[in-house]
């Protein structure tokens, strides 16, 4: 695995995201000797990632969103990066423009080398709906359903019968947004409109589909690797059952669900669909695990993942190394029995939200945060002391991951080190994460998505000690100047006799 | 004097006072010896009951956060003039506030309409996610303090129910 190349064919890297993961995609990039830029908007200024990179460009939105979804103004930053006859890559991280085949297309024809899949490949995979027909057609496994663009106007009728409990989702969505159930037929026409609107908004498409809801079922996927030379490998399972809103929360390989044959089936059907495909690129290949070990085809994304880290803890891959290597028209140059798995990691994303009250989103200033440390414990965060967490963008704060030889082991270094994560001043979901680590049903392994709404009590604030409630109430006492004031204004010949009276 | 924290949804007199070495703690009939210790590495050592430990502190207007024990708390310190103004003002049910941060994506009432209890008043958007407020009983709406787009922190006051006639 040769990771310095002797001449890239690009000299910089231009990420076109915010946050934790460009950062971490800056992080490789010099590892490789190369040079990181990024585009910010103004919210971002003081940034990590703004301050890591060799080159940072200002972009402008009508919404701070906008500004990161806007691929013509990034086009144009990006060439006013380019130098002589060097070229520039593009790395999309995820979410934003990551899928976006336009944009994709818009980088190769700008002369720039887009750090992804091919753009018809974004099309086929990255668009659920087209993705699911190709997958079915390949003979793999898909759930029934009704797709709204086949004949948008029995749409409806179709989505009815299919029958209840119903999933709706935006044909050209992600990360759960714009997805409801709908387990009552009564309510699928106004269920649908309001699936609409979401959709609309958050991707400019209000196309929808729907498929059977599987009840608590896992969500299992797999990692692939594909270079421009039609090698295409798989880098095993992540699970990635505790979720709320269909947003995940908690990532972890091995999953705990499979038998080494389940596990090289799943893994092997993932590889057979990239096959399929032509894959270049790093990707993942979802599917919904029922619980009696069958699963099908939920969707490919074509990008790298948030919860990529625990597959790097295991394999010892970096996977934007090989994102990198791969767009520079290198071979992946190993087989897959090259590919040797190490112990068990677990991937806690840290979320700017309060999971007692419905896991609604918070905001506030990162007045102080003390990352956590010490062997197997990784931290890949996009926000600093000094930061402020604002309701402009996604709410994850950072993600904590440990690596240790099981995954006893693993939850048990999980739990210490969230226990020394400090981030005051903006409230987050680290005591839910905690006790959702302390659960036994998790010890066991016995997860699934309906989880938590399966056990309620992980997302609601036990009552504290008596004790504790003592130890705060005296913390902040003695931090506030009103009553420090008024107890240090008492002479120090009273406060001797110790006689005090209200 | 006594001063008031509000810590989660439950609000605690105390009161402070010198004590030989340290502080006395106030906190109804118990009184609890206490001292907080500036670390140099931005820690502070929290004595209480002559016991000491390491505790992270973040003082924000009139929030105080604490990490202790390996877990993050929140305290908000109410200021004396605060209650008093809040001992006169308007019962709590009468106002619709934000849950959380986010803002208004459609509005379904008007100020001097009719509503019954679970009827939409607004919808808002908050991360992408739409959230329906709904009224909390029956009633009249007195006014409508937000926009159709407008954004807004969470507890901002969006709508008023005219106060229950008393039979």
């Amino acid at each position: 695995m040769n990771l310095k190349l002797s001449r890239w064919p690009f000299d910089t890297v231009l990420v076109a995201n915010r946050g934790e993961i460009a950062l971490r995609v800056l992080r490789t990039v010099k590892k490789l000797g190369l040079k990181g830029a990024v585009v910010y908007h103004a919210l971002d200024r003081h940034a990590p990632a703004v301050r890591l990179a060799d080159r940072a460009i200002e972009i402008t939105g009508a919404t701070p969103v906008a500004a990161y979804l806007d691929g013509a103004q990034i086009i144009a930053a990006v060439q006013s990066c380019v130098a002589g006859d060097r070229t520039v890559a593009i790395h999309p991280g995820y979410g934003f423009l990551s899928e976006n085949a336009a944009f994709a297309r818009a980088v190769e024809a700008a002369g720039l080398i887009f750090v992804g899949p091919r753009p018809e490949q974004i099309e086929r995979m990255g668009d659920k709906v087209r993705a699911r027909g190709f997958v079915h057609q390949a003979g793999f496994p898909v759930a029934p359903s009704a797709v709204e663009d086949d004949d948008p106007a029995t749409f409806v009728a179709r989505a009815r019968a299919v029958g209840a409990p119903l999933l709706i989702k935006p044909s050209a969505g992600g990360g759960g947004k714009g997805m409801r159930i709908v387990r009552d037929l009564a309510r699928l026409e106004s269920e649908i409109e309001r699936a609409r609107s979401e959709a609309s908004r958050s991707f400019g498409d209000g196309r929808l589909y729907v498929e059977r809801y599987v009840e608590n079922p896992r969500h299992i996927e797999v990692q692939v690797l594909g270079d421009a030379h039609g090698h295409v490998l798989h880098l095993y399972e992540r699970e990635c059952s505790v979720q709320r809103r269909f947003q995940k929360i908690v990532e972890e390989t091995p999953s705990p669900a499979l038998t080494p044959e389940l596990r090289e089936k799943i893994c092997e059907t993932a590889a057979g669909i990239a096959r399929a495909v032509g894959y270049r690129n790093a990707g993942t290949v979802e599917f919904i695990f029922g619980q009696g070990g069958e699963f099908y085809f939920l969707e490919m994304n074509t990008r790298l993942q948030v919860e990529h880290p625990v597959t790097e803890q295991i394999t010892g891959l970096d996977l934007v190394a090989e994102q990198l290597r791969i767009a520079a028209g290198e071979e992946l140059g190993y087989a897959q029995a090259d590919l040797v798995t190490r112990g068990h990691a677990i991937e806690l994303r840290l979320y700017a939200e309060d999971p007692a009250r419905g896991y609604a989103p918070t905001t506030g200033p990162i007045l102080r945060l003390i990352p956590p440390q010490g062997e197997g414990v990784r931290w890949d965060g996009g926000v600093a002391e000094g930061g402020e967490v604002t309701s402009a963008f996604d709410p994850m704060l950072a993600k904590l991951i440990v690596h240790a030889d099981d995954r006893a082991q693993a939850i048990v270094r999980a739990r210490r080190a969230l226990a020394e994560t400090v981030l005051l001043g903006c409230k987050t979901n680290a005591a839910f994460l905690g006790r959702l680590l302390r659960h036994p049903a998790f010890e066991r392994g016995e997860i699934h998505t309906g989880f938590l709404d399966a056990h309620p009590e992980i997302a609601a604030e036990p009552p504290l000690a008596e004790a504790t409630v003592h130890k705060l109430l005296a913390a902040a006492a003695l931090s506030t100047r009103p009553l420090r004031d008024v107890a240090d204004a008492v002479p120090d010949l009273y406060a001797a006799l110790g006689a005090w009276r209200n | 004097m006594q001063h008031v924290f509000k810590l989660g949804e439950h609000e605690y007199q105390v009161a402070l006072s010198r004590a030989r070495q340290g502080y006395r703690l106030h906190l109804g009939e118990r009184s609890i010896p206490v001292n907080l210790h500036r670390e140099d590495d931005g820690s502070a050592r929290l004595t209480v009951n002559g016991v000491s430990e390491r505790v992270h502190l973040a003082v924000r207007g009139d929030e105080v956060f604490v990490h202790l024990d390996g877990a993050s708390h929140t305290l908000r310190y109410v200021h004396p003039l605060v209650r008093l103004a809040r001992q006169r003002h308007a019962a709590a049910e009468d106002e619709i506030r934000a849950p959380m941060p986010g803002s208004v994506v459609a509005l379904a009432v008007q100020a001097g309409q009719s509503v019954t209890q679970g009827q939409t008043l607004l919808v808002m958007e908050s991360m992408k996610m739409e959230t329906t407020i709904i009224a909390p009983r029956d009633g009249v709406v007195e006014a409508v303090q937000v926009e159709k787009g407008q954004t807004f922190d969470r507890d901002a006051l969006l709508l008023t129910l005219a106060p229950e006639k008393t039979a």
